[in-house]
């Protein structure tokens, strides 16, 4: 009885000195840099440490500035377009690779995988130059008497898909594996009577397949709600914003503000919206699935 | 048995079709899975065959979507090597990647280890805003981390850029996981052992969480090797310029596509080796994320 208060005490301190280079780094790194864009946000802040306080101006300037809602709905568009596709594409592939069993999954597994190993930036390298007026593209529309379609320079629904494409194509492999470990998880005895009772093959995607993915399913939403929302390499690399701000990003937004005109309070006032705006999200989504499940 | 034997010897079609589209409710025929296959994995291939290609093209040659090359040749490959600061930025790319790897993974250990294994006032405070931070995008705290960085002289030098990407809260959480599933015999072994926590922790912990500390040092060199935002903005000067940063810059200046595409071809290299070797992780790191997390 007398040993176990100091062998615990010593279990403390071993506890947290092992905690101990996390807790400075995330200190100094997460925790800290988190505060301080509340805090940032509520300044008018100068590089060169001319700092003002000005409360709520940021956020007033933010409601009323123009630009900041052209850029909440270009990312709301390219959201829309980007999560929905990727989760049809990751979740199409998983279920191919799951029927194929046998041998040859593994290619077929690590060729459709192998986008997710280059960069945004080398995506968008090489999709600028499919997608360019005299790349493969246009130059196969061209056989079929079709296009040239401006696919970066054109209209904005448009431009935006076509950067979708882009990030669907350099990021589908990682949800694709999440699912595909989802579905391999699934017990086959309900599928096998499922056929028994002679159920149509919507009728077991709809009634097992999907509710039985619904945790996996939850977590690619969120996954790529989050990532769709913070959508700058491709943007960055492909069209700088253009054309006439058609994919002008609230994270294109932000880096403006903060490294073109070195408004920094601002532009943490902007990253705060934008955590705000991912966070609603999330609640929002996890609240409509489990409505699903009750309904 | 004798339905099988009568589907076989009636010449009738009826039945066995019937049988293969029950079969279908859950196994559609395979030679049409293999041919969406073959379809879906050229799509997602083909613009990687396309740099190779274009990447290898003499330079102001015919080449694709107009020609096939002639001739292949490295000389591209070459050029860009020997280009100004390419080097520096590969060297940059390097040690960002693997400095931050070795430190991530050598710090979140210790903390997995005492998250999932001491008890502690305040463990369950800890881990948890540890893990909230994943909910937070990287550019709401670009700004303030940016500030924070420059203020001690960070902004153009390697550990400026290095420092911040050390909080990991994956690396974390994810080896803390895994610690809480190794059977407490062995930590009850070795303290009758008498081994001190240093070395449960050397000579237990870190050999057998092997398999996620391999997953996560693939990823965790991916996200550092690809990642553009942070880098572009820290490191603006060549000096401290990672690769991704500087094919972004040679994107917007009159390279040609040969010399463009050869540098993209250098930077995507050293992430197709380590997929090809590291392939069987991968898998299996991305099902222990999804699936339990």
């Amino acid at each position: 009885m007398s040993t176990q208060t100091p062998s615990r005490r010593r279990e403390a301190i071993t506890g947290l000195l092992f905690l101990l280079p996390v807790l400075v780094i995330f200190g100094a790194f997460k925790f800290i840099p988190i505060l301080g864009a509340a805090g940032m946000s509520l300044t008018r802040y100068r590089l060169n440490g001319d700092v003002t306080f000005i409360g709520g101006d940021n956020y007033a300037r933010l409601l009323a500035d123009a630009n900041f809602w052209h850029s909440v709905g270009v990312t709301f568009l390219y959201v829309a377009l980007f999560v929905p596709a990727t989760i049809v594409v990751s979740l199409g592939g998983a279920m191919l690779l799951n029927a194929v069993a046998g041998g040859a999954t593994g290619i077929f597994r690590a060729l459709l995988f192998v986008p997710y190993l280059c960069s945004f930036v080398l995506a968008g390298i090489v999709w600028s130059w499919i997608f360019r007026t005299d790349g493969p593209v246009n130059a196969a529309l061209h056989e079929l008497q079709l296009g040239p379609v401006h696919f970066l320079t054109g209209k904005q629904l448009l431009v935006l898909a076509s950067l979708a494409v882009v990030s669907v194509w350099k990021g589908f492999g990682y949800s694709m594996l999440v699912f595909l470990a989802g579905l391999k998880a699934q017990p086959a005895e309900v599928y096998e009577a499922a056929v028994l009772d002679g159920a149509s093959p919507r009728q077991v995607f709809l009634r097992i397949t999907l509710p039985l993915l619904k945790p996996v399913f939850f977590f690619v939403l969120v996954m790529e709600t989050i990532i769709g929302f913070q959508v700058f390499d491709t943007i960055y690399v492909m069209t700088g914003g253009g054309p006439a701000r058609a994919s002008f990003s609230i994270t294109y937004f932000l880096y403006d503000a903060g490294f073109k005109f070195l408004d920094f309070g601002y532009a943490a006032a902007i990253g705060v919206a934008l955590f705000l705006i991912v966070l609603v999200l999330s609640i929002l989504q996890r609240r409509w699935l489990e409505e699903k499940e009750t309904a | 048995m004798t339905q099988t034997l009568q589907a076989a010897t009636r010449p009738a079609r009826r039945p066995a079709a019937k049988v293969r589209r029950a079969a279908a409710g859950r196994r559609p025929p395979r030679a049409g899975l293999m041919t969406l296959l073959c379809v879906a994995s050229l799509f997602t291939v083909a613009p990687l065959i396309a740099v190779v290609i274009l990447a290898l093209s003499p330079q102001d040659a015919p080449t694709i979507p107009n020609a096939w090359p002639r001739e292949l040749t490295f000389d591209n490959l070459v050029r860009i090597l020997r280009l100004g600061s390419f080097p520096r930025w590969l060297l940059n790319s390097f040690c960002y990647s693997a400095i931050s790897v070795v430190v991530i993974l050598f710090t979140s250990s210790m903390a997995a280890y005492a998250l999932a294994r001491k008890r502690f006032p305040g463990r369950n405070v800890v881990l948890w805003s540890i893990v909230a931070t994943l909910m937070v995008p990287v550019q709401t705290t670009l700004i303030p981390t940016f500030v924070l960085v420059a203020h001690v002289g960070g902004v153009n030098t390697l550990w400026g850029l290095i420092l911040p990407t050390l909080a990991n809260a994956q690396a974390v959480f994810l080896i803390r996981q895994f610690i809480r599933e190794l059977p407490n015999e062995l930590f009850d072994a070795a303290r009758v052992d008498g081994a001190g926590e240093w070395r449960t922790f050397v000579s237990i912990v870190l050999p057998l969480i092997r398999p996620v500390i391999a997953t996560l040092a693939i990823f965790l060199f991916l996200w550092h090797w690809n990642d553009l935002l942070w880098p572009l903005v820290v490191g603006q000067s060549d000096s401290a310029r990672t690769l991704t940063v500087g094919l972004a810059s040679l994107n917007t200046e009159t390279v040609s596509t040969s010399n463009l595409m050869a540098a993209a071809l250098i930077s995507f290299l050293p992430c197709l080796l380590i997929f090809v070797i590291l392939q069987r992780h991968i898998v299996a790191g991305i099902a222990a994320t999804g699936v339990k997390g």
